[in-house]
């Protein structure tokens, strides 16, 4: 049987690990010593930790705008990308789906650099507009901004790409039917385009949902975290992952790290199911 | 200019007389001011590698490179007086060894999803797809304590083994596939084919297209693949270029800021040529993992 080898690889790096993972969860567990069964104990110490508060804050605040923000670029972007013709659509596309090829790494770096105190291309450009230097990744009261920009720079391509795949679907006459009718171009995008990209969208937006709770490589890199020290200045930019992922690495606590992915993937669960319900909700009307 | 020649000017109304509309200029003017903070920070990236050293990087914005031989010298100088080499041999194995896996292992459980009935075939597709929803935060810790207590911490094979059952590429290789005729698979038959011979010289030749986007797109999220490496290799010996990437700019590096870009820029370039190259295939199979999910 051939499907044999990607079977075997799956249930053990796959079904395995989360099965083992729920083991761990529910111990003590941190390399060294032996395992001691701890029930809920794990739960409870990451649930009534100042750091999980801390990360959730941030994680509430960041999706509250990186996924409006995020799919509303996108979708303006495909909108622009889409009312141009041949050539010049062609360039505008490749132009804005460039962030998205290069690694999240590099994007963090890049604007790392971008958004230094005093010298920085940022603050120089503010700096033409009479501005003083902020210093963007220092800053508490900027910090959360600076990641969500580098992440609908990042991101904002990629949505558009699927948006873009979704609108040519679109029947022409949709269109002409609704010129026709003196439909502006407004009512056209409200009343033709939203409804019928209304799966496109919700898949975008449930999957930004998703990649977004799970955030990790721009914050870590633009905070230059290391698993001694993580979260930037007062934690500004502490997200979940880089809080489950301190416990494992920082203080070898992998039995709390087990169980802090479990909560992550409670909410996640829940946020689909609850995005699911709107949907059929949706459909209903 | 007369008072009347400015209203003239200003007249949403005379605008219509031009080649292009209001509407329209805005439209490019908008296109092109995102066009420019899309590619930008990119391109200023190329600009401070290749230039002299010491130009500030900031003062002038570094519209465009202004010495070439500065740049090369600059590449020259941290492929032979850093480990940044051996980072690039560690990452393009590490990719191409991901790569090859993830197509062989995939396109063979593809080929019997897609074409054959086999007992558990409903219960185990149903189990892969829905792994499609399992977050990495689930798995990443139990895997990582998995791969240690195989021995596999700071191996080559710690980090492409357990990412080769890709549920996504699966699915992709299934959808297509589907698609190949039955007819032609039991015509082969008749002919005498083994199975194996089904698969290598029918389902693979056939599912070409969708082994190439699988493998660019596996290219691209391997190469920047930050949070495995970093857990799963963290001795120097198994550096991979993000993990280098992030000890540059790290804030007790001791690198300049040419240095630092141009390590950045080294590992851009794959990514970019790629994209270069084979822009329409990605951007199909992004669209397709969209329309399809």
């Amino acid at each position: 049987m051939m499907v044999f080898p990607f079977m075997l690889l799956f249930a053990v790096f796959f079904l395995y690990p989360i099965a083992s993972g729920l083991f761990y969860s529910f111990h003590d567990w941190n390399a060294t010593t032996s395992t001691r069964f701890v029930g809920l104990g794990n739960y409870q110490r990451i649930l009534a930790s100042r750091d999980f508060e801390k990360a959730m804050w941030n994680l509430g605040k960041y999706i509250a705008i990186t996924v409006p923000l995020g799919i509303s670029v996108a979708f303006g972007l495909a909108l622009l990308v889409n009312s141009f013709k041949g050539f010049w659509s062609n360039i505008f596309r490749s132009a804005f789906f460039l962030p998205v090829v290069l690694p999240a790494f590099l994007a963090a770096t890049v604007w790392r650099w971008i958004y230094t105190p005093n010298f920085g291309l940022l603050n120089m450009i503010l700096g033409w507009f009479g501005m003083g230097s902020i210093n963007f990744l220092n800053d508490t009261g900027t910090m959360l901004y600076a990641a969500i920009a580098v992440d609908v720079w990042v991101s904002a391509g990629f949505n558009m790409v699927i948006i873009l795949a979704g609108l040519k679907n679109i029947p022409k006459d949709y269109y002409e039917a609704a010129r026709l009718d003196g439909a502006s171009r407004l009512q056209q995008v409200r009343y033709i385009t939203i409804p019928m990209l209304y799966p496109v969208l919700f898949f975008v937006t449930t999957y930004g949902f998703i990649s977004a709770l799970q955030v990790f490589d721009v914050p870590w890199l633009l905070t230059g975290s290391s698993f001694a020290s993580y979260g930037g200045r007062q934690g500004a930019l502490l997200f979940p992952v880089m809080d489950m992922m301190g416990r494992g690495f920082g203080s070898l606590r992998f039995g709390q790290a087990a169980a802090y992915g479990f909560i992550l993937t409670a909410i996640i669960m829940l946020f689909t199911a609850a995005m699911f319900a709107l949907r059929r909700k949706g459909y209903d009307r | 200019m007369t008072a009347e020649a400015i209203t003239a000017y200003s007249n949403p109304a005379r605008a219509v007389a031009l080649p292009f509309s209001g509407w329209a200029l805005l439209k490019w003017i908008t296109a092109a001011c995102i066009a420019i903070v899309a590619v930008f920070p990119i391109w200023w990236m190329v600009n401070v590698v290749f230039a002299e050293p010491g130009t500030p990087v900031s003062l002038n914005p570094r519209l465009y490179p202004t010495s070439f031989s500065a740049g090369i010298s600059k590449i020259l100088m941290i492929m032979q007086e850093t480990d940044y080499m051996k980072a690039y041999y560690v990452s393009v194995a590490y990719s191409l060894l991901t790569i090859a896996g993830v197509l062989i292992i995939g396109s063979m459980a593809a080929f019997e999803f897609a074409l054959f009935e086999f007992p558990g075939k409903r219960i185990l597709f149903a189990t892969v797809m829905l792994s499609l929803m399992v977050p990495t935060a689930v798995t990443i810790i139990p895997t990582y304590l998995l791969t240690a207590s195989l021995g596999w911490l700071n191996t080559m094979q710690g980090l492409v083994v357990p990412g080769l059952a890709s549920a996504f590429g699966l699915f992709m290789l299934i959808q297509f596939m589907k698609t190949i005729p039955r007819d032609m698979i039991e015509a082969a038959r008749l002919d005498g084919a083994s199975h194996f011979q089904l698969y290598r010289y029918i389902a693979l030749p056939l599912s070409k297209n969708a082994l190439v986007t699988l493998a660019i797109l596996t290219f691209m999220k391997t190469w920047g693949n930050f949070m495995w490496p970093l857990i799963v290799a963290p001795s120097p010996e198994l550096y991979t270029v993000g993990q280098v990437v992030g000890l540059f700019n790290s804030p007790y590096s001791h690198q300049t800021v040419d240095i630092v870009m141009t390590a950045n820029l080294l590992a851009a370039l794959p990514p970019l040529l790629f994209f270069l190259i084979f822009q329409r295939k990605i951007v199909e199979g992004i669209a397709m993992s969209g329309s399809k999910g």
